[in-house]
């Protein structure tokens, strides 16, 4: 079957670099690189010519006005779709990389797969953490792509990149993003409900059996009660994980932030005013926590959109995590 | 009169004695305020029905966290059955602050801890 994976936008697009077709010799299909229509049709025509001739080939798209309003662009878009024909049968390199990644995503880590477009047979494979195997062909190429892939990593973004004279797709692969809520306050019910529509696995936490149960929370992945600074040390943190301490309580906000902050997880969040941040953070610092570290917690958490209510609270926490994972500023779009 | 939290409430909630587990502890209890999420879990070795180590564990107010880190030293050496009778008054006078009523319940959670702990432990079947 041939694969074919967009791996490069200008103009609006409606699916991220990343989005995947794969087209059977029979003619079955499964996935789309766009919203339908006449450029998916194209990429299958493409993909079944790539499967006879059983060589990959980059297909770039220069759309017109009027084929991007027909397939859902609101202005025009260029995008390249690579396409690649794979022997299920054949156990080759491409498996065991896959393979590879798919075990780096179950150790809770992101991995970026780097391809040459000139030659699909180079590839370089980066987990998170800085094991990779493969290449690209030289060892210069191979560490400028360490380079893209890192930052590529870290906004959790899939991109091609012109690295000398090669073309370059970078796919970033991570586990599902996973929010922690320690304390099961008004706050983390709409943020739990929110987050879970986002797509986020959720995980919250009290030590209150009273408050963190299923009537209140019917929407989230797990319910964890304990002592919630143990139950902190026995979580996994990773680039895409958040962290929102809701309780508003020294009791849980101290002891907890001494586990998770050394963790590095891709957000931590504090409810509270800025005078009380102040004073978590000095007690923190106090204990012998450095400044480094500190400067990591987002306190008060949320972006300045005036939220008053509880799921307007959720809102703003959620929208800043997002924007920080994404690397962006969130300003407002008509101003980016 | 004494102050709202002294001195040694506030050093063994900064600097708390004796925190952390056991390895296989005979006794452990755990106890909880359904209401404000204070959380201890104590733990105790014992020899000739005697504490011979004691630790606690948990995510609690000054008071609480205090109290339980007081109430490990002032255990330590102590028969089961002198703990038995060990009185409230004991503990919150340890604290040398001016517990109000309402608090109390914070100071005494780790000795609910204690005694429920023991409880279950004479209740045992020994080998």
């Amino acid at each position: 079957m041939a694969r074919a994976t967009l791996v490069a936008t200008r103009g609006t697009s409606p699916k991220r670099e990343g989005a995947k077709m794969w087209v059977g010799a029979e003619g079955r299909i499964l996935g789309s690189v766009t919203i339908g229509g006449c450029v998916d049709a194209r990429v299958i025509a493409e993909s079944e010519q790539a499967l006879s001739s059983f060589q990959s080939r980059l297909v770039e798209m220069k759309l017109g006005n009027e084929d991007a309003w027909e397939i859902g662009f609101s202005c025009a878009g260029d995008l390249d779709v690579f396409i690649e024909p794979v022997d299920l049968t054949r156990s080759d390199n491409v498996f065991e990389l896959y393979r590879a990644v798919r075990n780096a995503i179950d150790q809770g880590k992101r991995a970026v797969l780097a391809t040459a477009l000139k030659d699909s047979s180079r590839k370089l494979l980066l987990i998170e953490g800085g094991e990779t195997s493969g290449s690209l062909g030289t060892p210069e190429l191979d560490r400028a792509a360490q380079t893209v892939a890192l930052d590529l990593m870290r906004k959790g973004a899939s991109a091609t990149v012109l690295l000398g004279t090669d073309s370059v797709f970078f796919e970033t692969h991570g586990p599902s993003p996973t929010l922690i809520v320690f304390g099961a306050s008004h706050v983390a019910m709409p943020l739990v409900s929110l987050a879970h529509d986002m797509g986020l696995k959720t995980i919250v936490v009290d030590g209150r059996p009273r408050f963190a149960t299923r009537e209140r929370f019917p929407d989230v992945d797990q319910l964890l009660v304990g002592i919630p600074s143990e139950i902190a040390e026995t979580l996994g943190y990773t680039s895409s994980t958040f962290v929102v301490l809701t309780a508003h309580d020294y009791k849980y906000d101290l002891p907890v932030l001494k586990v998770v902050l050394p963790s590095r997880p891709a957000y931590v969040g504090l409810l509270g005013s800025k005078r009380r941040g102040s004073a978590i953070k000095e007690f923190l610092h106090d204990g012998g926590m450095e400044p480094e570290l500190l400067n990591q917690l987002h306190v008060p958490t949320g972006l300045d959109i005036g939220a008053q209510t509880a799921a307007e609270i959720a809102l703003s926490i959620l929208a800043e995590a997002v924007a920080l994972r994404s690397g962006r500023t969130a300003t407002f779009l008509k101003d980016a | 009169m004494p102050e709202l939290y002294s001195d040694i409430l506030l050093d063994h909630f900064r600097h708390p004695r004796n925190y952390g587990s056991l390895d296989a502890p005979d006794v452990s209890n755990e106890q909880f305020n359904p209401l404000c999420g204070d959380r201890i879990r104590l733990e105790l070795k014992l020899e000739h029905s005697s504490v011979t180590a004691a630790r606690f564990k948990g995510d609690a107010c000054a008071i609480c966290a205090a109290a339980a880190s007081l109430l490990t030293e002032i255990i330590l050496g102590q028969s089961v059955e002198q703990l038995a009778s060990l009185p409230d008054a004991r503990l919150i006078s340890a604290l040398e602050s001016d517990i109000q009523p309402a608090r109390l319940q914070c100071a005494l959670l780790p000795l609910h801890a204690l005694h429920e702990g023991l409880a279950n432990y004479r209740s045992e079947p020994k080998q």
